[in-house]
């Protein structure tokens, strides 16, 4: 029926007014939750707060920071739970997520999932890249697989990261010890040198 | 947005086929490319107004914005306490207009001085006239000098900078730090609430103190305020002492900082109760908003905005936004971060009211950095939410790092606040 009258766009026009009464009823009975709660917040209002930090459609301009767009949305969604229930060691993201109900986590984890991922653009120290990836070869790519640009819930896609930002998780985790070594891959970490570290970063910050 | 929802909304939304709930699910593109072009004015180009004009065209790239700015480049005041310290040069400050307009955005170099809200138009210095449809002010802030005796506007350019506007204010103070002698005072004097950056001027403390402990050793940076509390004070003091020893001192209202007058020739503060001599005099004044929302009737007895804090929308006159620092919105602080969160709510809800939708459900953010020293950086978080019509925290988020935190998370927050400045710029201006 819709497809029939809806053709040209007066008939549209028409044909809307029509099923405006007929939606009518059904939409009052779906706002009633929304009016409940104070509203809900659009996948893009939530996740456009992140963009101060994490860049425009989370894109990061560096280099502390990590770009977020495009990384897997199960992955997203663990990390940020994570943060909220204090699983997840954190300077401030911890803070941040308590702010948020599940759904919004799930929102924000969906907005930037779907955002295209963007590598960095600038000169990497091509000898320490090399022997990063003799490291990676060895210890990282059975789960960070195609060189760090496989992704999945449990892992994230490193390659095109920054690189100052990869150094500082792994410096982190190794520094927390126990309270890191629930997470996958965390033993390999802990074994990590300050050199390794930063050979590793090197290397996934030049793979795009 | 449940999963259910969600999915009774997409299959409304496909049956429908051009949408019969206007207001619930959003103006079908057919619709939208009818109606002609809003033309929305954005008048100041700094951390609100710069996103605000963006996050428009981001919306809705049909809307004809504008951006009015009356400096050819923008200075970041976030950071520029680094200048003091000399870790930190203008350079790195210092933005242009380039990327806004590379968006479609028209960036227009004029400064208005008039707002007409009957015929919606604004009128720069020149007699410039821009008409609107909506109008998006991000002013900022003005000096209120009438409470210190002595002070004024000229004094503060030419020998009591406030610095809190960068720019070359922040590079006199940088000077006259640099010519004074070892064993000096830099008397630094903090305003009342509210007003721009509640943590700045203890960071500018901290980075004054690291300047002098490196070349003039023997100096003291004296607080004057006009307070007796302040933002992130237990972790201020604690890092203070931690680099500094005994360097910095802050004296509270009720121990007599509250300054009252200033007299140029002898370079003295008078306080309440006694007078301090200084060799530099960082005074910071009380604040108001911008003359332009003062001078327009956009202002309450507060000196400040009064908005309609879901949409920023002026209570005073219709179709006139105002964001940033100039505004009341509830709980949130006036910080660089909070412009940028409330120019993104701002231009979702002003596209949506040139489209016919209702007001979007708000959500905002804080987040500030300050740097105490190269490897110690401290933060303030806020989650905030629209309740019975004021912006209010979210229960049990955000809040301070922690008292107890150890060396390398200290470091990292540094390395974090140079991202957080990285990024917020970009947003800003790419």
């Amino acid at each position: 029926m819709l497809k029939t009258c809806c053709r040209s766009f007066t008939a549209r026009l028409i044909c809307l007014r029509s099923l405006r009464l007929l939606l009518l009823p059904v939409c009052v009975i779906c706002l009633i939750p929304v009016a409940q709660a104070e509203g809900v917040r659009s996948a893009a209002m939530l996740s456009h707060t992140c963009a101060g930090c994490h860049g425009t459609d989370g894109a990061s301009a560096g280099e502390a920071m990590p770009t977020i767009a495009g990384m897997d949305k199960g992955y997203l969604v663990k990390v940020l739970e994570d943060y909220k229930q204090d699983l997840r060691p954190s300077t401030i993201m911890g803070r941040i997520m308590r702010g948020y109900s599940d759904q919004e986590i799930a929102a924000i984890a969906s907005f930037f999932a779907e955002r295209p991922w963007v590598s960095t653009e600038r000169p990497i120290d091509g000898e320490l890249a090399y022997q990063g990836e003799l490291i990676h070869q060895e210890r990282c790519e059975s789960c960070h697989a195609d060189g760090g640009r496989g992704q999945d819930i449990r892992s994230p896609r490193l390659a095109g990261q920054w690189g100052p930002y990869i150094q500082y998780a792994l410096e982190t985790c190794r520094a927390r010890g126990e309270s890191c070594k629930k997470r996958q891959g965390a033993e390999r970490v802990m074994v990590l040198e300050d050199a390794e570290i930063q050979a590793l970063a090197h290397y996934y910050e030049s793979q795009k | 947005m449940n999963p259910s929802r969600r999915r009774f909304l997409g299959s409304l939304g496909r049956a429908a086929a051009g949408s019969a709930a206007v207001g619930l699910l959003g103006a079908p593109a057919i619709l939208r490319a009818e109606t002609p072009k809003a033309r929305v004015v954005v008048v100041g180009g700094g951390y609100g107004g710069a996103i605000a004009a963006k996050y428009l065209k981001m919306a809705d790239p049909a809307l004809r914005v504008t951006l009015i700015e009356r400096n050819p480049v923008y200075v970041s005041c976030p950071l520029s306490n680094e200048v003091l310290s000399g870790e930190r040069e203008m350079e790195s400050l210092t933005f242009d207009y380039r990327g806004l307009s590379r968006r479609g955005i028209a960036v227009m170099g004029d400064e208005i001085v008039e707002i007409d809200p009957e015929k919606r138009l604004v009128r720069g210095k020149g007699g410039a006239v821009y008409n609107y449809d909506k109008l998006i002010l991000s002013p900022g802030i003005s000096f209120d000098f009438s409470t210190i005796d002595g002070m004024s506007t000229e004094l503060a350019d030419s020998t009591f900078p406030h610095a809190w506007k960068a720019g070359p204010q922040t590079l006199l103070l940088r000077r006259q730090l640099e010519a004074m002698p070892d064993g000096g005072v830099c008397a630094i004097v903090a305003p009342p609430n509210p007003f721009r950056c509640p943590p700045g001027p203890y960071e500018r403390a901290a980075q004054i103190a690291l300047y002098l402990s490196h070349h003039k050793p023997k100096s003291k940076v004296m607080i004057y305020d006009a307070k007796d509390a302040f933002s992130k004070q237990g972790l201020f003091q604690a890092a203070w002492k931690e680099h500094y020893g005994d360097m910095i001192e802050w004296i509270p209202a009720a121990a007599g900082g509250n300054i009252e007058a200033i007299d140029p020739n002898s370079m003295t503060l008078v306080g309440a109760v006694e007078d301090f001599q200084a060799d530099v005099i960082n005074l910071i004044p009380p604040q108001r908003a911008a003359e332009l929302a003062v001078n327009n009737g956009l202002v309450d007895a507060s000196g400040w905005c009064p908005v309609n804090q879901q949409t920023f929308e002026s209570t005073l006159h219709p179709d006139i936004y105002i964001i940033g620092d100039a505004a009341l919105a509830g709980a949130m602080p006036k910080s660089g971060y909070s412009a940028n969160s409330q120019g993104k709510v701002c231009a979702m809800a002003v596209a949506a009211a040139i489209n016919g939708q209702p007001a979007p459900v708000p959500s905002y953010v804080n987040t500030c950095y300050s740097i105490l020293a190269p490897d110690h950086g401290i933060s303030v978080a806020g989650v905030y939410e629209l309740k019975g019509g004021e912006i209010v925290s979210v229960p049990g988020a955000g809040g301070l790092s922690a008292a107890d935190a150890d060396a390398h998370t200290r470091a990292i927050e540094v390395q974090f606040a140079i991202g957080w400045y990285r990024n917020i710029t970009a947003d800003m201006f790419t």
